[in-house]
């Protein structure tokens, strides 16, 4: 990937000749490579102001490189040359000289992105499903190393440091309720269940959106659950509810195609393997597309129990495109506990015992999830 | 001598009459191309005549339920759809008129909104749609899709919404719902 003065130009090279097929949609380039084989793929690192971020992803007969522009009105031009096969993207925006890309690019045969056909042990990514402990395939950089054979579930305690979240009459805030209810909930999972739990902070501390997603993925989470408490600007507002994750069938119906095609179990494989960063997202931005039939019966188990125990208003499950939940790989909800916006449930919820029974209810509606799920 | 510089002079009559012409074409073109523009300028239309109304329906939150609830209002018919567009979100911005509740931060303020061939509406914010939003996923949600079904709803050629704030492109407005793309109307959260 290389900068000019009007535009960006991505060299995809390889050392066999492939059948390639490039669409827009907005900001999103997809690259469509045909391929029955695996490859090795090697990239390099880039700046640019034309393109924010290139990653890729692998479906069940192609490849597939997503180059996000950095701005959505870019257009691109695209063309091949052979000997050896590259395929020449410029993006940029409208109107540029045109006689550019007839030229012969004038730049290096290294591409951001070369494959070789031979797989010589490279990690290829095979069929075979079984997931964890494959040899050379170190979950990134988990907090701590999974034991064999125990199973982690993710428990992100909303919000955090300057991100206060929703606030309370009485100046609480809601990342100060959802860590305590997080930590109770950890303590009787664990208590209960043969599962660790890593809380994605266990201290008042900023933790990106991204990073939460990532604790999943790099733990092989097996569930991950968000924990918030709500607040609207109506006064009247109050009850409990969880969402699962709502796809916004635009940009997403591409991406999600690729990525449904793929056996989900594969997915563990995939991430978090060579530490680079865009390519990480990128998969991470599509996985929980994969789980939305079970994060739907996740969200079903557990709000059964808030509302059996809590005496809370039902509010049901929902679906929400929420940003902390787009890139899980293992069914994800968020449950919202109670309004702190509303006052007579602010006072329950920096309630000692009411924290306990919320917590009790998500770890029943966990349980009888695993119960009637039972995990690989 | 005489006939060459006859047919210089034919030439040049016959090439000001082209440059004259297509000078007048292209300065229809650009005319009619402005009136159609897709971006926000300023407006100069002679009013000889009332200009003829638009009735838009708006969506406010309600104390009774959680729900999202019409509101009609009237705005200038406008060839330019952004023009349209944005008098909808400023109606918005200005808040309901029968006893529902604003789902936006007061202060808020649109810059300014873009629409696409692909029928993607940007719409930009200033900072206190961000900085003074109170949190939380219903209010998150409700501020969004307020935007975006008010949009949708009244304009068939916007699908979908791209909110940003001053100028840019954020994560979330408070923490919860993804604005790193474009987002489609939830009717759902509609009462009816």
């Amino acid at each position: 990937m290389k900068d000019h003065d009007d535009y960006g130009r991505i060299v995809i090279e390889s050392s066999v000749p492939l059948s390639t097929h490039v669409e827009q949609h907005t900001a999103l380039f997809l690259v469509r490579i045909r391929a029955s084989r695996q490859f090795v793929i090697r990239r390099e690192s880039f700046e640019s102001r034309f393109v924010k971020s290139i990653g890729w992803a692998k479906g069940s007969d192609y490849y597939m490189v997503t180059v996000n522009a950095s701005d959505p009105g870019f257009v691109h031009d695209h063309f091949s040359l052979t000997d050896p096969f590259r395929l020449i993207i410029d993006i940029g925006p409208p109107g540029r000289d045109k006689g550019k890309t007839g030229k012969i690019q004038p730049d290096p045969p290294k591409g951001k992105k070369a494959q070789d056909p031979d797989p010589p042990a490279q990690k290829p990514v095979k069929k075979s499903a079984a997931p964890g402990r494959e040899p050379g395939e170190p979950p990134a950089s988990p907090p701590s190393v999974p034991s064999q054979g125990i199973r982690t579930i993710v428990v992100d305690a909303g919000h955090g440091g300057l991100e206060t979240g929703a606030e309370g009459k009485s100046g609480i805030t809601e990342k100060d309720l959802t860590l305590p209810i997080s930590k109770k909930l950890k303590s009787i999972i664990e208590r209960n269940l043969a599962y660790r739990v890593v809380l994605t902070r266990d201290k008042d501390v900023d933790v990106s959106l991204d990073n939460r997603a990532a604790m999943a993925n790099n733990n092989r989470a097996a569930l991950f659950i968000s924990v918030h408490v709500n607040g609207s600007s109506r006064k009247s507002a109050r009850g409990s509810e969880t969402f699962f994750l709502s796809l916004n069938a635009t940009d997403e119906e591409a991406r999600r195609l690729a990525y449904m095609e793929n056996n989900s179990s594969e997915i563990g494989e995939k991430i978090g393997s060579d530490g680079e960063d865009d390519l990480m997202m990128i998969l991470w931005d599509m996985a929980q597309s994969a789980f939305i039939k079970q994060s739907s019966q996740l969200a079903e188990n557990i709000q059964d129990e808030l509302n059996s125990l809590l005496g809370t208003k039902n509010r049901g499950i929902k679906q929400a495109p929420f940003k902390v939940l787009t890139g899980v790989a293992c069914p994800a909800v968020l449950v919202e506990v109670a309004f702190i916006s509303n006052p007579e449930e602010e006072k329950r919820l920096v309630d000692d015992a009411f924290q306990n029974r919320v917590a009790e209810a998500i770890y029943r509606g966990i349980a009888n999830f695993i119960r009637k799920n039972p995990l690989e | 001598m005489d006939t060459k510089r006859l047919l210089i002079v034919v030439i040049l009559v016959v090439a000001a009459a082209v440059l004259a012409f297509v000078f007048f074409r292209s300065g229809e073109e650009e005319n009619t191309k402005q009136g159609k523009a897709e971006f926000a300028g300023e407006k100069d239309r002679p009013s000889e005549h009332p200009l003829p109304r638009k009735t838009v329906t708006l969506f406010f939150l309600s104390e009774k339920d959680s729900l999202l609830h019409p509101e009609e209002r009237e705005i200038t018919e406008d060839p330019s759809l952004v023009h349209m567009a944005m008098q909808t979100i400023q109606e918005l911005l200005k808040g309901p008129q029968n006893g529902l509740l604003s789902a936006l931060p007061y202060e808020t303020k649109l810059r300014e909104i873009f629409v696409t061939k692909e029928g993607t509406a940007y719409v930009d914010f200033s900072g206190e749609i961000q900085d003074d939003h109170i949190s939380g996923s219903s209010a998150e949600i409700y501020t969004i899709f307020t935007i975006v079904n008010s949009l949708t709803f009244n304009f068939e050629s916007i699908k979908r919404v791209f909110i940003l704030v001053e100028g840019s492109e954020k994560e979330t407005l408070a923490g919860h719902v993804d604005l790193s793309r474009p987002l489609l109307p939830r009717f759902d959260l509609v009462i009816n």
